[in-house]
Parts: C-alpha cells; sequence; structure tokens
C-alpha cells in the first residue's frame, strides 16, 4: 500500500483532533430531569452510612435525594462513582418510591475501553430491579464482551445503592 | 425555604420581561432558558453546601464541597483519590496525580502424558500496566512485560513493550490512538488477562493464525453508536516477509507470529491497514468481524541491508476474522473462524526448496466453545468448560514446477476439557486436559494435562 495518498487522513486527523471535548454524557440536572417529571424538586439527604454494613469501602458516600411532588416522595435519587478498569465511571440512579429502579445513567466515562456500559440496552436490564433481586453480573444482568470490569463494577455499585436505599433510606419518615 | 424565594424571583423575572419582548417569542425563551439555568446553578450550590458538613465528617472529597455536584465528582475523578464505591479492592491504583497502575500475570504447568520427562512449569508471563490522564481527554496507556521469568542474553525469555500509545478523546463516542496498539481482531487479541480466558493456555486459534498478543505500530480511530455499533480502524505497521525463516519452526507454529515485527526497528515501507465492526446492542451478545490487509514484501530486494534477490516484494497480507460470543446467566459460548491468504511466494518459496518451512498461501482455523458457571459462592465461582478447535497454518502453498510442490500440512484439531476455579473474578487457577489429533515435539502438540494460575488487578 502506498503511504502519500494517506498522508491527508492524517494531517486532517491532527487537525481534528484539537477540538477535544471532555467525555461527560449528561450532565447531573439533565440526569435528573429525564428521570423525573417537571416539577419534581430534589431535596438532598444526609445519610450516615454503616458501610461495613452494607459491604461497602469504607468512606463511601454517594450523592443522595429524596424525590418529592409537593410533599409526597415520589422517588428517589443517586449519583455515585465505581472504577471501571482504571478510572472512575460517574453514573446516576432513579428509584421510585418503592425503591424500584427506574433509570440508570452514565453521566461521565473516561476511559475509552469498555465505555459500552452506557449502551441503552445494557443500562434498562436495570429497570425494575429491586434490593430483593441479586444484581450480579451474569446472573441477572448481563455481561457485555470486552467490557467485564466496567460491567462488574457499576452493576456493583447498582446493588450496593439498592441496599442503602432498603437498609437506610426506606425507613426515613 | 430558600427554593421558594428563589422560584418567587424568577416568576417576578419573567412577569416584569414578559411584556417587554412580547414581539419576539424566541428571544423570551432563551432569556427564561438563562434564567432557569442561573436558578438551577444557585439550587445546585444551596444543596451543596447544606451537604457539605455531612460530607466533610466522612473526609471524602471535602475539597469538592464547594463546587456544585456535576463538576465536584469531575474533580473529584481527576485527582484519583481513594477509589469510592468499589467493593473490588484493585481493578486500579492511583499512584499519583491521573496515574493508574494495573497488571495480570500467569504461571502455566504442562505435562504431556506420552513424554511425562518433558513436563515444564513456566511463569509464561508478568505484566504491568500503567495509563496516565494527561487532562480529561488525553491519555497515555502502557503495557510492560517480561516472559518466562528471566531475559538475559543466556536465557529464553523475552522484555518487552506490549502497548504504549497516546489516545485522545474527540468526542464521547470517538477518538483516536497513536503508537503501539494491540491489533482488534478475534476475542483474544485486546483482552488477554488470563480471567479473561478458558483454560491454562490461550486457544491455539489466536496464537496460530491470529499471532498472541499481536500488536503493530500506528494510527488508529476507534468509536461506538447508541445502537451498540463499536468500529476500529487503523493505519499501521506490515509484517515483514523478510523475515521469513525457512529453516525454523516458528513459520509452521504461526505464520504470522513468525514475521511481525513488534514496532522493534520495524520495516515500514508498507503500511496495513486493520478495521473491525462489532455489534453489542443486546446485552449479552457481542457479533462481529475484521481483517487485517496490507503489503508485506518492504521492498527487501531495494533495503540497504536487504536481500538484493528477494523475489516477494509484491506480497500482499490478508486476514479476515469473524466471531460471536453470547453470555447469558452461567452460559458463555463463543465461536470464532478466521483465514489468511499471503500473495506473491511462490519464487520466494522455489529459493527455499529443501526447507522445512516454505511461506503458506492460505492458513486458517476455528474454535466453538462452550462454559458453564456450575457453582458460585461468596465471590468464588467453578466454571467447566470445553472447546474444539481445528486449524492448519500451511492449508495451501503458492503452486511450484511439478515435483516440486510442498504438500498443505494436515489440519489440527484439540479439544480441550477443564475447569476454571475464580477465587475471587480476578484470580483464578485452572486445570484441564487437551487432546491433539496429530503429535508435533517440535511445535509442543500431544496430548497433554495443563495447571495454572492467573491473577488480573
Amino acid at each position: 500500500m502506498q503511504v502519500r495518498w494517506l498522508l491527508p487522513l492524517g494531517v486532517s486527523a491532527t487537525v481534528v483532533a484539537q477540538a477535544a471535548y471532555a467525555v461527560q454524557y449528561l450532565t447531573l440536572e439533565q440526569a435528573q430531569q429525564a428521570a423525573f417529571a417537571q416539577g419534581s424538586r430534589f431535596v438532598p439527604v444526609a445519610t450516615t452510612i454503616d458501610t461495613a454494613a452494607l459491604g461497602a469501602p469504607s468512606g463511601w458516600m454517594p450523592l443522595v435525594w429524596r424525590v418529592q411532588r409537593d410533599a409526597e416522595t415520589i422517588g428517589w435519587f443517586f449519583e455515585d462513582a465505581v472504577i471501571g478498569k482504571s478510572e472512575l465511571i460517574t453514573y446516576a440512579l432513579a428509584l421510585d418510591a418503592s425503591g424500584k429502579v427506574t433509570s440508570l445513567e452514565v453521566l461521565e466515562y473516561r476511559e475509552s475501553h469498555g465505555g459500552e456500559v452506557r449502551l441503552a440496552g445494557w443500562r434498562n436490564q436495570f429497570t425494575g430491579k429491586t434490593a430483593a433481586d441479586a444484581v450480579a453480573l451474569d446472573r441477572d444482568i448481563r455481561n457485555i464482551s470486552g467490557a467485564t470490569l466496567s460491567c462488574r463494577h457499576l452493576t456493583e455499585g447498582v446493588r450496593r445503592l439498592l441496599q442503602l436505599y432498603a437498609h437506610v433510606l426506606a425507613a426515613k419518615p | 425555604m430558600l427554593h421558594r424565594i428563589l422560584a418567587l424571583a424568577v416568576a417576578a423575572c419573567c412577569a416584569g420581561v414578559a411584556p417587554a419582548v412580547h414581539a419576539d417569542d424566541t428571544a423570551r425563551k432563551s432569556e427564561v432558558e438563562a434564567l432557569r439555568a442561573e436558578v438551577a446553578a444557585l439550587k445546585a450550590e444551596v444543596e451543596q453546601m447544606r451537604l457539605a458538613p455531612v460530607r466533610d465528617t466522612t473526609g471524602a472529597a471535602s475539597a469538592a464541597a464547594a463546587q456544585p455536584p456535576a463538576t465536584a465528582t469531575a474533580a473529584n475523578a481527576v485527582a484519583s483519590a481513594p477509589n469510592p464505591g468499589t467493593t473490588s479492592p484493585n481493578p486500579g491504583n492511583a499512584v499519583g496525580e491521573g496515574t493508574t497502575l494495573w497488571g495480570y500475570g500467569q504461571l502455566d504447568y504442562n505435562r504431556p502424558t506420552a513424554r511425562p520427562a518433558d513436563a515444564q512449569f513456566d511463569l509464561s508471563r508478568a505484566v504491568i500496566g500503567f495509563n496516565h490522564a494527561f487532562d480529561e481527554s488525553t491519555r497515555l496507556y502502557g503495557e510492560l512485560e517480561w516472559e518466562h521469568a528471566i531475559a538475559s542474553a543466556e536465557d529464553a525469555g523475552e522484555s518487552e513493550v506490549e502497548q504504549l500509545y497516546i489516545e485522545h478523546t474527540l468526542a464521547p463516542s470517538y477518538g483516536v490512538r497513536a503508537g503501539l496498539m494491540l491489533v482488534p481482531i478475534g476475542l483474544l487479541n485486546e483482552h488477554h488477562e488470563p480471567t479473561q480466558f478458558y483454560g491454562v493456555e490461550r486457544n491455539f486459534v489466536e496464537q496460530a493464525i491470529i499471532p498472541s498478543t499481536w500488536r503493530e505500530g500506528g494510527i488508529a480511530g476507534y468509536g461506538n453508536t447508541d445502537s451498540g455499533w463499536q468500529w476500529d480502524i487503523g493505519l499501521v505497521t506490515s509484517p515483514n516477509l523478510g523475515k521469513w525463516d525457512p529453516t525454523s519452526d516458528e513459520g509452521r507454529a504461526s505464520p504470522l507470529g513468525s514475521i511481525h515485527q513488534e514496532l522493534q526497528l520495524a520495516k515500514a515501507h508498507d503500511v496495513s491497514l486493520w478495521g473491525r465492526l462489532n455489534w453489542l446492542g443486546v446485552p449479552g451478545l457481542n457479533v462481529g468481524a475484521a481483517f487485517f490487509a496490507g503489503k508485506i514484501g518492504q521492498d527487501t530486494s531495494r533495503q540497504f541491508d536487504g536481500d538484493a534477490n528477494f523475489p516477494a516484494d509484491n506480497s500482499r497480507l490478508l486476514l479476515g476474522e469473524a466471531h460471536v460470543r453470547w453470555q447469558s446467566g452461567p452460559w458463555d459460548f463463543a465461536a470464532l473462524y478466521t483465514r489468511g491468504t499471503i500473495s506473491d511466494t511462490q519464487d520466494l518459496n522455489l529459493g527455499f526448496l529443501g526447507q522445512p518451512t516454505p511461506v503458506p498461501k492460505s492458513f486458517w482455523g476455528g474454535y466453538a466453545q462452550g462454559a458453564w458457571r456450575a457453582l458460585e459462592w461468596n465471590r468464588s465461582s467453578l466454571v467447566p468448560f470445553l472447546r474444539y478447535e481445528e486449524f492448519n497454518t500451511g492449508a495451501s502453498y503458492a503452486a511450484q514446477p511439478q515435483g516440486l510442490g510442498t504438500p498443505a500440512l494436515p489440519t489440527q484439531r484439540v479439544w480441550t476439557a477443564g475447569l476454571n476455579y475464580y477465587l475471587n473474578p480476578n484470580v483464578v487457577f485452572k486445570i484441564d486436559y487437551q487432546n491433539f489429533r496429530y503429535d508435533d515435539v517440535l511445535l509442543n502438540y500431544g496430548n497433554r494435562f495443563d495447571l495454572g494460575i492467573g491473577y488480573q488487578f
């Protein structure tokens, strides 16, 4: 193959490369609006988490919001991060008032490998899951070949948030 | 309370603004949008201030507390703080601002049943990988490997750079890479950690036909779409047919493995193109195909230190591959087929007459594999598997004058039955038995029993 005719390709690639974006798919606000109807209020919840009881690493501190319409709690919203292969994946999880997953969104993904966890088909597997479900990779959540670590860690993250809901938030008045 | 005041303020603003821009509907809308955005930002700040004391007491991300949540997590991430939110302690280890270390290793014990004296225990590979984020969109990936424990002038080991490339994200769904990269072909080449495959050794097809851990240097683009397509395209160094050694068994063990250059003072006159398309749109399914194509003669006859009589300057390689993998519940099925051709080898092989290893015109291989997670407890699991492979590294040779031609090699068939025992998802102990259709002592083909240890972090 002659290289000469490919040189313009390389040059144009270099020019395009100057226009860089951070790999943020959704902002927190966009994810909140997508998960709950307009007019919902997101009230931050301060929780003290017994990480040992939940099997979570010490220092684990996801952001938690109670979602309200008027005085009624209509759901819960979380922002947390897990490691993919070697860098963080920031994601948002929405539960309805009964603790069922209504949506999982990947907010930021930094590696190129394993980024397939943001595919809607994969994330939709979590819809309807509760703390009573296994929520385990290769059990009730299917893997994406080539993105195993990201799939496993994100699945573990969702399971942990469901446990947090069941053991801490569900009991809150 | 604050929310209500803010909401009232917005309402008042809107009421005031509305009549003034009555004529221009779009201008009014954009102003309201802007105000909404401001209110949202204020809300986020207020919420964050309310959360601050709580976050501070945990000692986590206290620096981020003064910022709105979205930016807070971004700042948090770049600082590669102690990994929040993962129960597996070590998928990646922060060593400094933006730098993480990872690795894997593999130790294999092989015992040929017919020749127990040839039993061998080998530290096949120890790998240290690293990546460094220069900023949100530019990263360096590197992988350093030691094979067979000791590399020195007197020892058989090798020390090598397996990958080293810069990756730049252009948009959330695509980017470019430049450097030494793994060829995106097959199921194993890019994901070759011992925890990712069944059996002590990698499958033969992805060692003999697709070279094991095959990498080339150049530039590449990658990306994916929301509908589940994953694409890769690259312009990279070609193998060098001038390296072919007709006296060695290497070309029979793996034709491409014996002439790929791994960016070691690689002849770079000829370049190749690689391409891959995968579809991952249904969870658990991976179906795709890939190719690698280019000239591999490297103009050897015109090289300063080349062979002036080299007759295969125009030789071309075309390697194609297709695969499917289905993982659902405890089941994991995979199948792969690959076939390669090398053109213009007739004159070259004529010069190799009488030597044991001419250059093949075609070579191919395929396998089917099934695995079942039979038992699972805590983080451990037992996964028996069965694999059937067929491959031929010399399926045909270029035609030669009557009586001088090389007959095709027999097709090798291997059954592998075994068990992966995952102590946890990142540490695996393996046992298997391999049954070969024919023995070949030089290539280590022969029924055998294997034990292995593997890890990944």
